[in-house]
């Protein structure tokens, strides 16, 4: 009957009612590389302006491998808009030194890359939110001691501001601990290779995926 | 003989010219020749007021300067100034005047009246300060501001009338920033600038545009507006004379014998007969500023926001100018310590205020004051052109709406916050040695040369570096790291460096532990024996 279709349509206009992925399809996300990962991220990659968690048991495990094609993209100058500065990478408190060979290899433009080193946990907090909601840097990486759920929402609001993407580098052991992050994986890794687990996805579901870097 | 007609009055004061004459100071022997001549001459075609460099003099007098430096409370005030070795009222504010407080008074009287009356010794070095800082805040008005004496100042304004929105609009604006400013003014305009002074100095709140009606105004004018010596107004006055009107009147040659040349040449100067160049002043380039407290203080936001008020009126300094500095230092003086320091940097040079006081609140909140605060100073460094950039069409940014603001905008704050050290970028370096083949960068630098930056790619190199390499435990010849390595590739010889002192000779080999962890590992060749790690491919 038209008139009750009309009045269900106009009832899913309504904004108070949710409709479920409608949501997270918005917005697509920026492919990670690997294809593998891709399908099972909504929006085909990483959810960009958000929070993302990457939670490691040791470094060396290809957490930075895993970020490199999609970081090396957002750093390249954007073909649709040509006008458009690319944006900075800001690093915040790395464990180590990141190497420029290699991050030039992988394609990252270094001229446009900024590494902060604070003195503590709050400097670390304070720093990455005011590269995040600067609006100048695309990706900021960081890693911080500890990062509480209060933490997690203030990140994912700056980033939310300043269309920035927001990396947190945690250790396994945050995995039980709530956080306001859009997407949270755990990588691991064997001789056989690294694999991933995505616990918390927005608008996704959860997954394994074994050996993401062999093909 | 159009301009006689109209003029009568004038055509009567002074004889018609000699054709052929009318040739102001160009002799060299100047007041000899100029007095005949000018006595001969009336404002014809010829005077610099009818050509078309027309040039119109807004007078800016401030009769109660010293009163205003002193203090703009509302409690009675007097300033009081010392003369023949009797203490008296020279101005005295309105609570003052209500009770009775006159100027002139002496001091004891005046106390007598009002016990609670407060005395302030008149400070001519303060009063000049103010004014200096209204000549250079007038400065954004007109680019010829000139301080004429200690309460009067002068600024041509033709060249502005334009820009302002012509000559209401221009008077508005200053009027409401003294008005803003708390200080009290009389303003007037006239094409010459003795006339723009008398009027004002009359209190007469003129404007007058066209030369030919100047004449008829200056006439009704008292000659105490003229600032001529007391015993030349006396004088004069005695004779009936008391408006320049009178002084016009007569004989230009009797006038000058008795009262010298230089006040026939102030007349001739005021209705435009004479040119009257003035000297520009120019503010200094280097902005200091200070703000002192009537008592010391240690509220924090109350600082803070003295030095907002320092940084608008910074702001307002380089403005004017159309400069821009990279730094800033705030000194806060206290009663028994030495002053405590704070400087400000930034990458570009600015002069937006907002984005000072936002470095300084970073700064401030870290600020160990040790006793309270009785001054503020702002000075400024040395400034440079501000290079404007242009702003970005809504289209092509990434946020719409938001509040953006530039990398050298970011790595300001976050070096105002965690030091200078800890904010760099990096660039390659063309070098085979793996510790020397990157440098870090000062974002301060500027652009990385690209010459210096290429560098092979192709190779295998690890994302994270060790800063020093990290000698491994060895078993059975394996080397460690939680867990036995195993060797994947390898080796890559690195080798020399003799030109300096960190020559190499070493393998390197990309290894994995049971962890599943890359390393980037190498053994001396020279010992054989030690493993060391060097990085980590993350």
């Amino acid at each position: 009957m038209p008139r009750d279709s009309s009045s269900l349509e106009q009832l899913l206009e309504n904004p108070h009612v949710w409709r479920g992925r409608a949501h997270a399809q918005t917005e697509a996300g920026l492919s990670s590389g690997y294809e593998k990962l891709d399908r099972h991220l909504p929006g085909g990659g990483w959810p960009q302006h958000s929070l993302t968690e990457i939670l490691t048991e040791q470094y060396g495990i290809g957490e930075l491998k895993l970020l490199m094609p999609a970081l090396s993209r957002l750093s390249a100058d954007d073909p649709v808009v040509p006008y458009t500065e690319p944006g900075w990478i800001a690093w915040v408190a790395p464990p180590f030194q990141p190497y420029p060979p290699a991050l030039d290899a992988w394609g990252i433009n270094l001229s446009r890359l900024l590494i902060v080193r604070p003195k503590d946990d709050s400097e670390i907090l304070w720093s990455a939110e005011q590269a995040l909601a600067s609006g100048t840097c695309a990706a900021v990486l960081l890693w911080p001691e500890t990062l509480n759920d209060q933490d997690s929402r203030r990140l994912q609001l700056a980033a939310e501001k300043g269309r920035s993407w927001a990396i947190a580098f945690r250790p396994a052991t945050a995995r039980h601990e709530p956080s306001a992050a859009a997407l949270r994986i755990e990588m691991q890794a064997d001789q056989a290779g690294t694999h991933i687990h995505v616990f918390k996805s927005r608008g996704g579901r959860p997954v394994r995926l074994h050996s993401i870097f062999s093909g | 003989m159009a301009r006689t007609t109209k003029n009568p009055v004038l055509a009567r004061e002074a004889a018609p010219a000699p054709p052929g004459k009318i040739h102001h100071g160009a002799k060299p022997d100047g007041l000899q020749v100029l007095l005949p001549l000018a006595d001969a001459a009336p404002p014809s075609e010829s005077t610099p007021l009818s050509t078309a460099t027309r040039r119109l003099w807004f007078c800016v007098y401030l009769p109660n300067l010293s009163l205003e430096a002193s203090g703009k409370g509302t409690a009675p005030l007097a300033v009081v100034e010392d003369q023949h070795g009797i203490h008296r009222v020279l101005l005295a504010n309105e609570a003052a005047i209500a009770a009775g407080v006159m100027p002139g008074q002496s001091a004891n009287a005046a106390l007598a009246l009002l016990p609670e009356l407060e005395l302030e010794e008149r400070c001519t070095l303060k009063e000049q300060q103010v004014l200096e800082s209204l000549a250079a805040w007038l400065e954004q008005f007109s680019s010829f501001v000139s301080i004429v004496s200690s309460d009067v100042l002068l600024l041509e304004i033709a060249g502005s009338l334009r820009l302002y929105g012509g000559l209401q609009s221009l008077r508005q604006q200053v009027s409401k920033g003294l008005e803003r400013q708390g200080f009290a003014a009389s303003l007037s305009i006239a094409p010459t600038p003795l006339a723009a002074t008398w009027l004002a100095r009359g209190g007469r709140r003129v404007c007058v545009r066209e030369a030919t009606n100047l004449v008829p105004i200056l006439r009704k004018l008292p000659l105490y507006c003229l600032d001529w010596p007391v015993a030349a107004t006396e004088s004069l006055a005695g004779m009936g004379i008391t408006k320049i009107g009178d002084c016009l009147r007569l004989p230009r040659e009797g006038f000058a014998r008795r009262f010298g040349a230089k006040r026939l040449i102030e007349l001739d100067r005021a209705v435009g007969r004479l040119p009257d160049p003035r000297t520009s002043w120019r503010a200094p380039e280097h902005f200091c500023a200070d703000y002192e407290m009537i008592e010391e203080q240690s509220d924090r936001e109350l600082l803070l926001a003295i030095c907002r008020e320092l940084l608008v009126a910074h702001e307002q300094f380089l403005l004017v100018r159309q400069l821009g500095t990279q730094r800033l230092c705030f000194s806060f003086y206290h009663l028994k310590a030495a002053a405590t320091k704070l400087s400000l940097g930034c990458m570009q040079a600015d002069r937006s205020a907002k984005r000072w006081s936002e470095l300084l609140s970073i700064r401030f909140e870290r600020l160990g004051l040790p006793e309270p605060v009785i001054a503020v100073r702002l000075q400024g460094g040395h400034t440079q052109p501000l290079q404007a950039e242009s702003g970005r069409l809504a289209f092509q940014g990434r946020a719409e709406g938001s509040e953006r603001y530039s990398m050298t905008q970011l790595a300001e704050r976050l070096v105002a916050r965690i030091g200078n050290q800890s904010v760099n970028g990096v660039a390659t370096v063309a070098e085979h040695r793996p510790q020397l083949a990157w440098r870090s960068r000062n974002l301060l630098a500027g652009k990385v040369s690209d010459a210096l930056s290429f560098v092979k790619r192709g190779l295998k190199r690890p994302l994270w570096m060790l800063p020093e390499p990290a000698p491994l435990h060895a078993e059975e010849g394996y080397p460690l790291h939680l867990g036995r390595l195993r060797l994947l590739e390898g080796p890559e010889r690195l080798e020399t460096g003799w030109w300096d002192e960190n020559g190499i000779a070493r393998d390197y080999y990309t290894a994995i532990n049971p962890r599943g962890m890359r390393l980037w590992i190498f053994k001396n060749r020279s010992t054989r024996s030690d493993w060391y790690l060097h990085g980590i491919f993350g």
